[in-house]
């Protein structure tokens, strides 16, 4: 239907924009109508970053901008399409964009998985661009973390929603259009809801960490699941990410696992077994936001309940239960540890407050990347020294576990303590090894692994060197 | 849309073999004596016609605020109705419409509600049974009264007027003489009255806004007198339509003219009534005066006209709603207002920027770039359903923005050159190190323009910016 008539409109916006142009620059020189315009984007512009709503164009351009800019350390990319066909768009930066160094942690930003929460699409745009500038200046805070960090920004996980709240005429929006996706599925209720899994499985026994097998093939048959919940499952399962925060709006707190509650009642804290880290991980984010981190706030709405809400932070559960949400998705399916920072009591702000909510956010954005060097890390290996990939690291105390990436790299997230580590694989013999974790930097713990062949090797050769011995002593 | 043809030469099929006893009453307050008309499969048209003339000068006082409410999802259910009604009848072997008596809920914004269809024509049931039941199927007026035949003329022609297709009515009439429900002589006559009805919505329309641009409609108004005693009552009531409210996408068209009449600003003494979008424009126009800019400006007028009956049909064909059509417009004032700010700056301080050492080549990037933006814009228009921004938003719009983006992205690679030379001084020269990185650009945009990342004219501006340092 859009066709004729669309493509005309788009002729006809051509020939109006030529027209334009002939009235606007009979005899002016090309360049210098930009002039005015660069102006007007000066006024609303630092630094190259642009404190106003992107659309999908925009957003498109505004992460062009930075890749041209700082080529050497980004990449663009997409995870997959929306529903409606628009590129999920990723930016990495790293000083090795497009390549997972061994032993190098991969973060993740997403923003504005409710098509209407636009601060966080918004600040995520703005953060590329600052890690980008700050990055050229010798930032060394920025330079470190590009240099020892993989960071991936997808400022929008729902474009298409977003398009259709922003139509909306006028500052006020509704607070719910456009927050699900074109097909009208509400993404964070899509995922898999692996929670009522693991709470069956602390009853009855069984694992609570990597609990989607055969996952690719389930998701792709899935037809309940949108195709931007496919893509980031995709995404999930591809690269080993460690830490990653999922930006909302509509209230202000930073959200920790877990997000269901385990009676199924309406709120109840429900904590996980990392809930010492991710209190921790939470408050790193918050206690760098001004309004979040301020206990006299008042509530965004006067009927709202707080009272789940301590420095800025919350249980899940406790505020209020959430089944299927990508949040414990990621915590229970891979070894990505994923909290949900809400932004700003607005979903859907006005433009000129754009540029405070950076203001605010923007310490906190980085003081939640830099969370991801912290606890211990390190690599597993074979006695020959090859990576041994999937191997598990448990800790003591801590029901849940971690895997190594494909290079036998493991990062393992905890707060400050002293913990027992042990890293076990099939066909191998465990190892335990006692740790002192502090606040930070990440401690490094390498484990070489024998497997059972080796050690019945070990214990042949001993038992042949012992009858030697013994040959020799009683002269056989 | 198949639903909507087959709907619309059933109304005709519904016209002539409707049956023969009367409506019940139906339990509205209303004087519903005037509606109570006998719709005969075996009368002729012609005689319908003439009852319904003798009756004629009650109309006026019919066209109430009710019957103003009536909307295109009534039509729509009325066509959807009409289908399945056709479907049932059809086996029936007797063909007669229903008990059409119930009230219609005025205020009832869903009116995708079509339960009950079965029970409506259901011929056992008495009228008085479905006195309270909803109006599924629209095949009555609000207050409740039922359709009559020139209700179901006026429709067509509305409906012919609202998809300018007059092979909408060619359809029908084919149908209706192919089933041998009409002779050609009645097919005639209902092409004169429907084009009749036509005219008279077109001129009425055009009264509205004083000067129309001409829509294709299915007949010139050659025919005269037989039904433009019916004419006046029909066109108020079409002005009764435009003033009710719509939500559906087949109605936006009428939506859009809604907000358009409500922000009708008065250019009485030019007779563009559209262009109250465009109050810089008109301004604009109206500083170009000089004899030899009469050309231009009549082009410029020709353009801008053009222009809102294209958002007019991007309205009425669903691709945008009518907000977005109208604030697109606005955008597009604003855009002149800028170019013409811009243009009046630039006479006055005859600023030019120095972005990049060779002015030369940069004025022909930008050269380039101006019909590329054109081009660009056109790629945007073509990914995005919605192409307007929202009010609040940077005014201008988007045709602001394609300068804008190859200026950013002038910007950003000025800035990558230079961190880069400042970085790199491992002995390597400047040169070497710009082919390196002109290959690497070159291979990272095409790769990104086969992800759907770059648009190919990007891509190609940006190998461009490279090739030129």
């Amino acid at each position: 239907m859009a066709g004729p008539g669309g493509r005309a409109l788009l002729a006809l916006c051509g020939t109006l924009a030529a027209c334009g142009w002939l009235l606007g620059a009979q005899a002016q020189e090309p360049g210098t109508s930009a002039a005015g315009m660069r102006r007007r984007r000066r006024l609303l512009q630092e630094d190259g970053i642009s404190f106003e709503y992107h659309r999908y164009p925009e957003l498109r351009e505004a992460l062009v901008s930075v890749w041209l800019q700082c080529t050497a350390i980004s990449r663009i990319y997409t995870v997959g399409r929306s529903f409606e066909g628009r590129e999920l768009l990723v930016i990495e930066l790293s000083d090795n964009p497009g390549v997972h160094e061994p032993g190098e942690p991969e973060f993740k930003y997403i923003g504005n998985m409710h098509g209407n929460e636009a601060v966080g699409r918004e600040l995520l745009i703005f953060l590329a661009q600052y890690l980008c500038n700050e990055y050229q200046k010798g930032n060394e805070t920025i330079v470190n973390l590009i240099h020892n960090t993989r960071i991936h920004i997808m400022p929008s996980l729902n474009p298409d929603g977003f398009e259709k709240a922003a139509s909306q005429p006028g500052d006020l929006k509704d607070w719910f259009v456009g927050r699900s996706n074109a097909q009208g599925i509400d993404l964070n209720r899509n995922f898999p809801d692996l929670d009522r899994i693991v709470y069956v499985n602390e009853k009855e026994g069984g694992p609570n960490n990597h609990l989607l097998k055969n996952l690719k093939k389930i998701v792709d048959q899935n037809t309940k699941l949108a195709p931007e919940t496919k893509a980031v499952i995709h995404w999930i399962m591809d690269i080993p990410f460690v830490l990653s925060a999922n930006l909302h709006g509509g209230d202000l707190v930073a959200n920790y696992p877990y997000d269901e509650t385990r009676s199924g009642s309406a709120h109840e804290y429900s904590s996980c077994p990392d809930d010492a880290i991710f209190r921790s991980l939470a408050r790193a984010y918050s206690s760098f936001n001004p309004a979040m981190s301020d206990p006299n706030r008042p509530p965004c709405r006067k009927s709202d309940d707080d009272s789940s809400f301590v420095d800025g932070t919350t249980n899940g559960g406790a505020w209020y239960s959430v089944p299927g949400g990508m949040q414990d998705f990621n915590y229970l399916s891979s070894n990505c540890f994923e909290i949900t920072v809400e932004l700003s009591c607005e979903k859907f702000p006005p433009e000129e407050t754009l540029k405070s909510y950076w203001e605010d956010n923007k310490n906190a954005l980085i003081s939640y990347l830099e969370q991801i060097h912290r606890g211990v890390k390190g690599f597993i290996r074979d006695l020959r020294g090859n990576p041994i990939a999937n191997a598990t690291i448990s800790v003591e105390g801590i029901d849940h576990d971690v895997t190594s990436a494909k290079d036998g790299d493991y990062w393992r997230l905890l707060a400050p303590g002293n913990y027992k580590l042990t890293a076990s694989a099939p066909g191998y013999l465990a190892i335990t090894k006692k740790v002192a974790v502090p606040y930070s930097p990440a401690v490094g713990v390498d484990f070489e692994l024998e497997s059972f062949s080796e050690r019945k090797e070990e214990e042949k050769e001993e038992l042949m060197e012992w009858w030697k011995m013994m040959s020799e002593t009683l002269n056989f | 849309m198949g639903l909507l043809w087959t709907g619309i030469w059933i109304v005709g099929l519904v016209l002539y073999n409707s049956p023969v006893q009367a409506f019940p009453k139906p339990g509205g307050s209303q004087d519903k004596s005037i509606h109570n008309r006998e719709l005969s499969a075996e009368r002729p048209l012609n005689e319908q016609i003439a009852e319904a003339e003798k009756i004629k000068n009650v109309y006026p006082a019919e066209n109430n605020s009710g019957e103003n409410n009536y909307s295109f999802a009534d039509n729509l259910n009325l066509l959807k109705a009409i289908t399945e009604k056709h479907k049932i009848e059809k086996e029936k072997q007797s063909i007669r419409s229903s008990p059409y008596d119930n009230k219609l809920n005025v205020e009832d914004a869903d009116s995708t509600k079509n339960q009950r269809l079965i029970d409506d024509y259901d011929s056992t049931k008495s009228g008085l049974d479905h006195k309270f039941q909803d109006d599924p199927d629209g095949l009555h007026q609000l207050d409740g009264t039922p359709l009559t035949a020139e209700d179901i003329v006026q429709k067509i022609a509305t409906r012919i007027y609202e998809e300018n297709d007059r092979g909408v009515f060619d359809k029908i009439v084919s149908k209706l003489l192919n089933l041998g429900l009409i002779t050609e002589n009645q097919a005639h006559t209902l092409e004169d009255e429907v084009a009749e009805v036509v005219q008279k919505l077109i001129s009425k329309k055009a009264n509205n806004y004083e000067e129309e641009p001409s829509k294709p409609k299915s007949r010139t108004e050659s025919k005269a007198g037989k039904m433009s005693e019916k004419a006046t009552p029909l066109a108020t009531m079409q002005d009764g339509f435009t003033n009710g409210e719509n939500d559906e996408t087949v109605s936006s068209a009428l939506t859009l003219t809604n907000v358009l009449e409500r922000r009708t600003k008065t250019y009485s003494e030019d007779n563009f009534e559209e262009l109250q979008y465009f109050p810089n424009f008109y301004a604009l126009l109206k500083s170009i005066d000089s004899e030899k800019e009469a050309k231009e400006k009549e082009t410029l007028i020709t353009i801008m006209k053009t222009l809102i009956d294209f958002v007019k049909m991007m309205v009425k064909y669903g691709t945008v709603s009518p907000e977005e059509g109208v604030s697109y417009l606005e955008n597009v004032d604003e855009m002149i207002a800028l170019q013409t700010r811009n243009k009046l700056e630039k006479n006055a301080t005859d600023n030019k920027s120095k972005l990049l050492p060779a002015p030369s080549e940069k004025s022909h990037e930008e050269t380039d770039s101006t019909k590329e933006e054109a081009a660009k814009m056109k790629e945007e228009y073509g990914n995005l359903k919605d192409s307007t921004k929202d009010d609040n938003s940077n005014p201008g719009g988007k045709m602001k923005e394609p300068k804008g983006k190859t200026e950013a992205y002038l910007e950003a690679i000025r800035k990558n050159i230079e961190w880069l030379k400042k970085h790199d001084k491992k002995g390597s020269e400047e040169d070497y190190d710009l082919s390196k990185m002109r290959d690497f650009i070159t291979q990272q945009t095409d790769a990104y323009v086969e992800k759907g990342i770059l648009d190919k004219e990007e891509a190609d501006a940006i190998k461009r910016i490279y090739s030129s340092l």
